[in-house]
């Protein structure tokens, strides 16, 4: 294989990373600080992304105004959700690891309501809208233009995320309360405010990375649970709370994809995939990148 | 969340005892006066019986929560698809609740040492793993994408065989509840460490729970397969089975004896009523119910006592108070 190929074939392995990384933003922060592992993360995303398509198809907007708008909406979604039911799950579970198991049911629950929800107002069929499809030449190789501009995004995003839980008042709030919940609270950090704000930023996440995704691919109710595993897959390989580690094993995952599907056939996608999600588990549990 | 006694005295034996018979009688009856309908209803009711009380006997009592329901009532079903033709029927099913218990002691030892999430997710991960690779195989090996079942018992075979195996998984959590064996299992439910410290063999004990879960689905799923005469590993290998063996469990109370066989009753009501006039509606409706269910009766149908709606009532009524005190405040 000549130098050139192997450029296209990692930087296509790299796009797509790019992408699982995004998708695995919000879950990394909800199951991180809250330990919620939601289940439902793929469903909220496939919400995005047909918040997106109807902007677009009815009004005549442009996906990109839709990226802050459906933030806004997932953020008020999941406020609202972390009020109905988290708040008094934590509040009536005898330790965390009861409560782990429980929101983990719940988010199964929201699973089943969000993705047949979305079946019965929007029916089966694959949806999508045309969105900057012309290929723009990098080097030698070609890439669909929609695809490179969710990539930069994504990376965006993530460098915005990691600045933000580094650099400032609330990321160190947040990042406090990833490591000691109690020592976070004798120090003055409200818990009770911070949750429902994460669990509602965390689901915003999903709501912009399906946003985003819906410019590159064709949409249906059950895109979801297919994003939701890329998600725990990518948490995992970085280690459970960790933004650049979740980049990192992002972008890993999608270089892996890539190379495994050139050289092998790419219906041992999926296989490979979740080989890696279990080797991974059963070997470094807490990480690649853990010391 | 209230705990049986495990040590139960006679009275609560011989009650269990009466209460299994009875509704053993009952579905015997069933096929003699009941339409086609509510036959191959009782028969979907019967199969979550069974897979339930199972997975509650291993998952419940020790809180090992395992999603790899589906992946062993789909090796059971791939069992008794392919060596119908050349074995006879009961050999077939304990075939397929060989291997799917051969399947978790393996599984079982690699994945029995991780706890909670972990092990949810693990479990998950590899059913999809196995349902990936039998795509795989069928598609590039044998060239097919599902199999036809042409040899066939009758109606009344499968639904005395499905209707033994939930009696026989009732029966097996009756008497595991009254052994060593059982109280080991709670043990480890309690604090593993603690059960450890007390000299129970954790590891070798979980191992064998998972496997008798394993070979009750393995079996059901090879009796499955053929009522329903057409498979392909998207249908038997169904994450959705798995999950609803869970939700039914946990819903119904998964420590509990009675509380799954209350739970499959309900749901298969509930599943066969709604589901063709409207799957989303019956979808939608099982994902609130769970949510409801964990939030409100976290110890299941089965722990429902008059006590607890009045818990209900207080919980709201103080709710309602809280607010106008809040509008008070406020205004």
């Amino acid at each position: 294989m000549s130098v050139s190929a192997w450029l296209e074939l990692l930087a296509s392995g790299l796009i797509t990373g790019g992408i699982y990384a995004l998708v695995a933003l919000g879950l990394n922060l909800q199951y991180g600080l809250m330990r919620i592992l939601n289940i439902a993360h793929g469903e909220f995303l496939m919400v995005g992304a047909y918040l997106t398509w109807m902007a677009q198809t009815t009004l005549g907007m442009s996906p990109l105004w839709m990226v802050p708008v459906s933030f806004a909406v997932m953020m008020a979604l999941g406020v609202l959700i972390h009020w109905l039911t988290f708040r008094r799950l934590s509040a009536t579970s005898p330790n965390l690891d009861i409560f782990e198991a429980r929101g983990l049911m719940v988010s199964f629950g929201l699973m089943f309501l969000v993705q047949n929800f979305a079946s019965w107002m929007w029916g089966g069929d694959l949806r999508g809208y045309d969105y900057l499809t012309d290929p723009v030449p990098l080097g030698a190789a070609q890439f669909a233009g929609n695809k490179l501009l969710v990539f930069a995004l994504a990376l965006l995003f993530s460098a915005a995320l990691i600045f933000v839980l580094r650099h400032t008042l609330l990321g160190k709030g947040v990042r406090a309360l990833m490591q000691s919940p109690t020592g976070a609270q004798l120090v003055g950090i409200d818990t009770q405010r911070l949750h429902p704000l994460m669990f509602g930023i965390g689901l915003g996440l999903s709501g912009v990375a399906g946003c985003l995704l819906s410019m590159a691919y064709t949409i249906s109710p059950s895109m979801g649970e297919p994003y939701t595993v890329t998600a725990l897959i990518v948490i995992t390989l970085g280690g459970f709370g960790s933004m650049g580690g979740a980049l990192a094993g992002g972008l890993l995952l999608g270089v892996i994809e890539a190379l495994g599907m050139h050289f092998s056939n790419p219906s041992l996608k999926a296989l490979l995939s979740y080989s890696v999600f279990i080797a991974v588990l059963l070997l470094r549990p807490r990480g690649l990148f853990a010391k | 969340m209230t705990k049986r006694p495990f040590s139960a005295g006679t009275p609560v034996l011989t009650r269990d005892l009466l209460v299994l018979l009875a509704f053993t009688g009952w579905c015997l009856a069933l096929p003699h006066y009941g339409s086609e309908f509510e036959v191959s209803m009782a028969l979907t009711c019967l199969m979550y019986v069974a897979l339930s009380s199972s997975w509650g006997l291993f998952c419940g009592s020790t809180r090992y929560l395992s999603l790899a329901t589906s992946a062993f009532f789909g090796i059971g079903a791939y069992t008794s698809a392919l060596t119908l033709d050349s074995l006879p029927w009961l050999a077939s099913i304990a075939l397929g609740a060989a291997l799917a218990m051969g399947v978790a002691v393996v599984m079982g030892a690699a994945v029995l040492h991780l706890r909670g999430t972990y092990f949810a997710v693990l479990t998950f991960g590899m059913t999809e793993l196995i349902r990936h690779a039998v795509t795989y195989f069928e598609k590039k090996v044998t060239g097919t994408v599902g199999r036809v079942l042409t040899v066939v018992p009758e109606r009344d075979t499968i639904y005395l065989t499905v209707l033994a195996l939930a009696v026989l998984a009732v029966l097996v959590s009756i008497v595991v509840r009254r052994s060593r064996f059982g109280l080991a299992l709670a043990g480890i439910g309690a604090d593993e460490q603690r059960a450890q410290t007390l000299g129970v063999n954790t590891r070798l004990v979980k191992i064998l729970g998972f496997a008798i879960t394993a070979g009750f689905a393995g079996a059901v799923g090879a009796a499955m397969a053929v009522r329903w005469t057409y498979i392909d590993p998207h249908t038997v290998f169904n994450p959705f089975i798995g999950f609803q063996t869970v939700l039914i469990a946990l819903i119904g109370g998964a420590v509990t004896l009675w509380g799954p066989l209350i739970a499959a009753i309900v749901f298969s009501v509930l599943a066969e009523t709604l589901r063709l006039q409207a799957p989303q509606v019956y979808m939608m409706s099982l994902g609130l119910l769970l949510i409801l269910s964990v939030l409100y009766l976290p110890g299941g149908l089965a722990s429902l006592r008059w006590s607890t709606m009045g818990g209900w009532w207080r919980d709201g009524y103080q709710w309602v108070r809280n607010g106008r005190n809040r509008e008070r405040i406020n205004g």
